[in-house]
């Protein structure tokens, strides 16, 4: 009997700096501490990990070939938070959000992973199917 | 831990939401895969391979036929991944952070 649940993943970091900083290192800084590594699509081979700041604005990784998104920004609201659309693969369609609140002389920063919990895979795959459909039809085209 | 790679392939993702829409044999699959991806029959395979072990799709013989079908607890084993995926993501922002102040 599974006892893993759908729901929301909640992480949190306590930080001792101020909300501004906070976000402006876990955005504008990115590339200086994710672990590109273990997650991302390219590995050792990615040479950058870029959140563009403003809605609609893609989060993607940059090897020599070529460039993979991982999500795409809903929302935007420095220094308190932003909302990905999280586009990876069987997640598509997942939400991750992260807030950024004063706490003591530093911040609480809180991840959210949420939208595991659609009773209809449909539900989840048509969402996903509008964003990888462009490319197909590009690659299929050219192909054919 | 995994890269993306393992969830992130396209071939995959498409054969999700195939099966999203309801069961198909895995030679129904197989044609409208390769015939999108221009891959072989044993490439489809290995990636049917993948998502059954993944926990994501199942499969029955049915018949001389194998009917493949979405294995709804997969949300359950993504959420699963992702779970230690954040935590791992995480431990190196507050590493980063820490190393601000020192």
């Amino acid at each position: 009997m599974s006892t893993v649940t759908t729901e929301a993943i909640r992480k949190t970091v306590l930080v001792d700096f101020a909300p501004a900083e906070a976000f402006e290192l876990f955005t504008a800084r990115i590339a200086s501490w994710w672990p590109v590594r273990t997650h991302s699509y390219g590995g050792d081979k990615v040479k950058n990990v870029i959140l563009e700041p403003h809605v609609g604005g893609r989060l993607y990784e940059v090897t020599d070939d070529e460039e993979q998104d991982w999500g795409k920004v809903l929302a935007w609201d420095p220094p308190n938070g932003f909302l990905l659309d999280w586009q990876i693969g069987e997640a598509c369609g997942t939400e991750v959000e992260v807030t950024f609140a004063p706490e003591g002389p530093g911040s609480r920063v809180v991840l959210e992973h949420r939208g595991f919990s659609e009773s209809d895979p449909r539900e989840r795959y048509e969402g996903g199917w509008d964003v990888v459909l462009a490319p197909f039809v590009e690659t299929a085209s050219k192909k054919a | 831990m995994h890269a993306f790679d393992v969830l992130g392939d396209p071939v995959r993702r498409r054969l999700l939401e195939l099966l999203a829409d309801g069961e198909r044999t895995a030679g129904a699959l197989t044609e409208i895969v390769r015939a999108e991806f221009g891959i072989s029959q044993p490439a489809v395979s290995q990636h049917l391979r993948v998502l059954r072990e993944a926990g994501l799709v199942s499969d029955n013989k049915e018949g001389t036929r194998r009917v493949y079908r979405i294995e709804p607890d997969g949300l359950l084993r993504v959420r699963e991944y992702f779970d230690g995926f954040w935590a791992e993501a995480l431990e190196h922002f507050r590493e980063a952070a820490r190393e601000e102040t020192g």
